[in-house]
């Protein structure tokens, strides 16, 4: 894995760098913000995150997960009391609702947590500690013959600074 | 979410007056973020004071705790029927503190309040160390401690379950659920942040404790998309269970037929006295934080501003349903619950009422004046008060009504006993020693969150100041905002 890296200090210009990357087919690009920013979510242009699915599969097992529990305990050791049902489904509704809200929301976060390939180990590659601070960073993987043209792109953008990172 | 971004314009700011397009117009820069809420970070002996007697307070209760579990429940001061005493009082107390942390950061999230940012960390850091403190309480009040697993749904070779009918149990499984995906909100949205740490740290060890817990955050676009979702869908998912938590808990009450007790009622008066009860806690940690951090520019009088209306929303909330409560009581006709309700004001429990009734209802009125909401001595005070009215409310909901039962020969009295005070003291011990290892070790204020709110540098646009600038006024001086002292 291999590419070029260049540091910026305005968003407009990393905005801009990103925009000409994608014109010129470059499609292997990651962007190193400070923060969550629209402008670079919308000049990325990555599809919309499959985090949702992991909430709905969550939040669907763990209420029939729910309900299932307290369904069985009181089939399996029933407390009868004359008039009562074994099995009641109002009070089991709680249950059912806080397993819920328990396995959908770890699902979420698993689903974060493997979409974005976290944890990650390796800190190696693009990363550079101004990153977290005020600077953005845009790195594409290519091939050495690109690398140059590459460069030029970034430079043209208003890049602080370009390098090769591996 | 939304980054606003305005046309530059060539004139000078003045300080720490936001408007609608600058939040924060003393901050100006991301470095500038970093550093001051990094500078916290710093122990102070001040700091190093409060953890000494945060730490002795718990042992105080520890120690008293020890000696409950050497002699036996009876200590506790507990006199049947009145077998619910500080303990489930002070349970209850904790898990209402809980719940501001959750609402700001959950709900306030959803409704896109901007006063939240400022403020959102301190409150969920209080509700994950109020909910760990209030899960203490149950376990004290069994006695026996060790057996606390026994509410756990797990198989055993006694074929046995728990009773999922029992508003104990949904408790449990209430409680514990609250805990866990606010311990994991907390932790996700401090991601971001401890990789700024990490990033920061010039000592080895720490540098790589935080490179652990920041599991590698990179700031790369493929992480902030699914952080945004996944944060949008636990904001989601934290919003009824912020909701649910405390009529589960109110459930302990109303599926009981005492007195006072059974009423439909409570599940919204127990929501409502949480969030006011949370807010009243947040008050009391963040005003004093603001002012020793310097972060008055971070915390705005206009954030408080604005908590300080919620709060006064859920005080009136909480007064409605005090007087619901005594209409009920007299239109519903039954001569129990007349006598519990005018026992509960003017009999033997007549000051602990109203003292609920001054702290919760009278006193928070005051927030309708806009210069008392922004004078932050005021807006502190009145937090204490809030903070003793609802320990009170639980007091008034849980003895005067297991003292004053169905017939005579069931009224009985109540005095807690220096355990009982001793194990209170610990709670707070507790509570705050974990609260000021926290603001020590991991930042207080979003830096991710409060940069977002930040214009981003542009070109052309060098002073700092990211392109946003409001004009000054001829004449105009930076403006002193009266109370923020």
């Amino acid at each position: 894995m291999q590419g070029v890296l260049g540091v910026f200090k305005e968003i407009d210009a990393t905005v801009d760098a990103i925009g000409d990357l994608k014109q010129g087919s470059y499609r292997d690009i990651s962007v190193f913000a400070p923060t969550l920013d629209h402008e670079i979510e919308h000049a990325v242009g990555a599809p919309e995150s499959p985090v949702r699915r992991f909430t709905l599969i969550g939040g669907l097992c763990g209420v029939t997960f729910g309900y299932w529990i307290a369904i069985w305990t009181s089939d399996y050791w029933p407390l009868v009391v004359g008039g009562k049902a074994i099995a009641s489904w109002i009070p089991y509704t709680i249950l059912g609702f806080e397993v819920m809200v328990l396995i959908g929301a770890l699902s979420t976060v698993a689903g974060m947590f493997i979409n974005s390939r976290l944890p990650n180990l390796t800190m190696t590659v693009g990363y550079d500690d101004r990153f977290s601070a005020g600077s953005y960073g845009v790195y594409v993987e290519c091939a050495p013959e690109q690398a140059k043209s590459v460069e030029d792109t970034l430079r043209r953008n208003g890049a602080v600074e370009v390098r090769n990172a591996r | 979410m939304a980054t606003t971004v305005a046309p530059p314009t060539a004139a000078p700011t003045y300080p720490n007056v936001a408007t609608a397009d600058v939040r924060l117009p003393s901050v100006t820069s991301y470095e500038q973020v970093d550093e001051e809420i990094l500078a916290t970070l710093h122990p102070t002996v001040t700091w190093f004071l409060g953890l000494g007697a945060a730490v002795t307070a718990l042992l105080i209760g520890i120690a008293c705790l020890m000696y409950q579990i050497y002699s036996g429940l009876g200590v506790a001061g507990y006199n049947p029927p009145i077998m619910w005493g500080v303990y489930i009082i002070t349970f209850v107390f904790w898990v209402g503190i809980g719940h501001a942390g959750t609402l700001i950061s959950a709900i306030l999230y959803l409704f896109r309040a901007g006063f939240r940012t400022s403020i959102y960390r301190c409150a969920e850091a209080m509700t994950v160390f109020a909910v760990m403190t209030a899960g203490l309480f149950p376990l004290l009040h069994l006695g026996r401690i060790w057996k606390f697993f026994w509410l756990i749904p797990y198989p055993n070779w006694r074929l046995i379950w728990p009773q999922f009918k029992s508003p104990l149990v949904w408790d449990v499984f209430a409680v514990l659920t609250y805990l866990t995906i606010s311990a994991t909100f907390f932790y996700v949205g401090l991601l971001p942040d401890i990789a700024v740490l990490r990033d920061r740290e010039t000592n080895p060890i720490r540098k790589q404790i935080f490179a652990s817990l920041s599991l590698g955050w990179r700031n790369s676009d493929r992480e902030w998309r699914h952080f945004a979702r996944a944060y949008l869908f636990l904001a989601a998912f934290a919003t009824p269970l912020v909701l649910s938590v405390h009529s589960v808990v109110s459930f302990d009450f109303a599926m009981a037929n005492v007195p006072g007790w059974h009423a439909t009622i409570f599940p919204p008066y127990f929501v409502a006295g949480a969030i006011f009860s949370g807010m009243g806690m947040v008050f009391t940690i963040i005003i004093p934080l603001r002012r020793w951090f310097g972060l008055k520019h971070y915390v705005t009088l206009n954030d408080l501003d604005a908590g300080a209306k919620l709060c006064l929303f859920t005080s009136m909330v909480v007064g409605c349903a005090y007087l619901s409560e005594f209409f009920i009581a007299w239109y519903g006709g039954s001569p129990v619950e007349t006598q519990y309700f005018w026992n509960r004001v003017f009999g033997e429990w007549w000051w602990a009422a109203w003292i609920m009734l001054i702290c919760n209802c009278v006193l928070p009125l005051s927030l309708f004046s806009q210069q008392l909401r922004r004078n932050t001595t005021w807006l502190f005070i009145l937090s204490l008060f809030i903070n003793l009215g609802m320990w009170f409310e639980r007091f008034v909901i849980i003895v005067p009504g297991l003292s004053h039962e169905f017939e005579p020969w069931q009224w009985s009295h109540y005095t807690p006993t220096f355990v009982d005070l001793g194990i209170l003291l610990g709670s707070f011990g507790w509570f705050f020693m974990w609260f000021l290892l926290f603001v020590k070790q991991l930042p207080i204020v979003a830096i991710a969150e409060v940069k977002e709110i930040i214009p981003p540098r542009r070109r052309g646009v060098h002073d700092g100041n990211h392109g946003i600038r409001r004009p000054v006024k001829p004449g105009r001086v930076p403006v002193t905002v009266p109370g923020d002292d």
